[in-house]
């Protein structure tokens, strides 16, 4: 049992009997007890003194005991309420329940059973009250880590990353080729590491609504362009080709540009890892009034038809465990997460053996204006 | 023999200033620590150094920008070349450093980690001094 203040219990009954018969049968099982012979008193008394339990008798003259139990789970929504009433119906009995009353005490009753029903009262109350703290809690927690990650684990990767430019600067020239090897290696693992945490810091700030982004008119043929710019590197080195092929034009778009770029580098990076030499990725797009949908398709290894539906999921890897760690895990959960962000959607198609195609879906920039200002997503720009 | 360039490095990470202190010694400069900004200034005055090298998020967020601001009031550090440091989001521009027009001049901004020739590069290209491989 917690080590609580003695409860405080309030009776709203307008039978003298009834108040004077609770207030002995509690007082002697140590509760402090308050009284009122009517409602409005007992309104009174319960905001004042916040008491943890209200009986409220049902029906008394003036202000009826449903009012009372409607008007007091509002104002003092910690106290746990139960109702006296001489004419227990299941209707009046559904009805305050629905009010929010926790129990209810026929008359007449025992000092046994009014006992009985305080204490689970007052244990309901407890529970409320924790349960309440520990979301809050929890809350606190998962604001608080956002900016613990960003701090206290970016920081000690920046300065290993920093050393083994200094290892190499210091000792460059006296490493061979097995040494230059292990410190080139952690060095990719600790970036990647670096990787995730931002990944993961990016995807936490989405669903918490702080993350930062700029709604503008954008053209994708123009982001399509930057993004095949910036991955054909790495698709000329895999020997990939990477082709794109466009209509002139199509609708402008609504979003933030950095945001979105991201969205096409990570998919065609992903189509990279999977393609095998002399292998294709194309982007296609395709425009109606309200939507232009982007495909990017790739002759890679595709992806079994049962794993399909997680892939967005942080951290699914479609080999499971054999995947060597390729990427931070958390790529297409941030495409899928920026999609929604945008109103858009994002979904894959595959067939094992042949390739996947991703399909992304904007909303065109009339379309998006009437509803991404009417969408329930927290928008914030900085 | 003439004396070595003399570079001003304010961090609040140790163990940052100690690695870039290593590469900044390789590179053949004469390197002056400090571990917060009113030291970082205090070591401004008495060592008088060709250029500084400045964390801009230090214990609070913009310590590095007011030390920035009281170096470059001194007439001692008017033109003298400083380089800010960044660790803030590296991913995107959002929240990379724009400074406003009326910011006192930064001659680089270096994002935290960097690489040993980019850092020796930035330097040797302020200071006028060869590039060391």
């Amino acid at each position: 049992m917690m080590n609580t203040p003695t409860p405080l219990v309030l009776i709203i009954d307008d039978e003298p009997s009834i108040r004077d018969g609770c207030r002995q049968a509690l007082e002697k099982s140590g509760y402090a007890v308050l009284d009122a012979e009517e409602g409005d008193e007992g309104i009174k008394i319960a905001r004042d003194a916040k008491p943890d339990i209200a009986l409220i008798d049902l029906k008394m003259p003036g202000i009826s005991g449903m009012e009372i139990i409607e008007i007091l789970s509002r104002d003092v929504p910690d106290m746990v309420l139960v109702m006296i009433t001489g004419y227990a119906t299941i209707v009046s009995a559904v009805e305050a329940i629905q009010k929010g009353t926790y129990d209810y005490l026929p008359k007449p009753f025992s000092p046994d059973q009014l006992r009985a029903v305080v204490r689970r009262a007052v244990e309901h109350r407890n529970l409320k009250i924790e349960t309440r703290r520990l979301r809050e809690e929890k809350e606190r927690m998962e604001k608080s880590f956002i900016t613990f990650v960003s701090h206290e684990m970016r920081s000690p990767l920046v300065v290993i990353r920093q050393y083994i430019e200094a290892l190499k600067a210091v000792a460059g020239d006296r490493l061979d080729r097995d040494m230059t090897e292990i410190i080139e290696r952690c060095g990719a693992r600790i970036q990647s590491l670096e990787t995730l945490v931002e990944h993961w810091l990016d995807i936490s700030r989405i669903g918490e609504g702080s993350f930062a982004w700029k709604k503008e008119p954008l053209n994708l043929l123009q982001l399509i362009g930057r993004s095949t710019e910036e991955m054909a590197p790495i698709c000329e080195e895999k020997g990939i080709l990477l082709k794109t092929d466009l209509p002139d034009q199509l609708p402008e778009i609504f979003g933030d540009q950095e945001g979105l770029l991201r969205v096409f580098t990570n998919i065609i990076g992903n189509a990279t890892k999977y393609t095998p030499e002399n292998g294709r990725i194309t982007l296609t797009a395709s425009s109606d009034d309200y939507y232009v949908t982007v495909r990017i398709s790739d002759t890679g290894t595709g992806i079994p038809a049962d794993k399909l539906p997680f892939i967005f999921e942080p951290f699914f890897r479609v080999k499971g465990k054999e995947e060597r760690q390729r990427g931070s895990g958390l790529g297409l959960t941030f495409c899928k997460r920026i999609m929604e962000l945008h109103g858009g959607e994002i979904a894959v198609a595959s067939t094992e053996g042949q390739g996947s195609t991703f399909l992304l879906k904007f909303l065109t920039h009339m379309r998006s204006e009437q509803t991404m200002d009417h969408s329930a997503t927290p928008i914030r720009q900085f | 023999m003439t004396a070595k360039k003399r570079i001003l490095l304010i961090d609040d990470d140790k163990d940052f200033l100690f690695a870039t202190k290593l590469i900044l010694e390789k590179g053949g400069y004469e390197v002056f620590l400090a571990e917060d900004g009113k030291t970082g200034v205090e070591m401004w005055k008495s060592v008088a150094p060709d250029l500084a090298i400045i964390d801009m998020m230090m214990e609070t967020w913009g310590e590095g920008f007011s030390v920035l601001s009281k170096i470059r009031a001194m007439d001692t550090g008017k033109d003298t070349p400083l380089f800010m440091l960044s660790a803030v989001d590296l991913q995107g521009p959002y929240n990379s450093f724009e400074p406003p027009p009326e910011f006192p001049k930064v001659n680089a901004v270096l994002q935290k980690p960097v690489k040993a020739e980019d850092l020796l590069g930035y330097i040797a290209r302020e200071l006028g001094g060869k590039k060391m491989s």
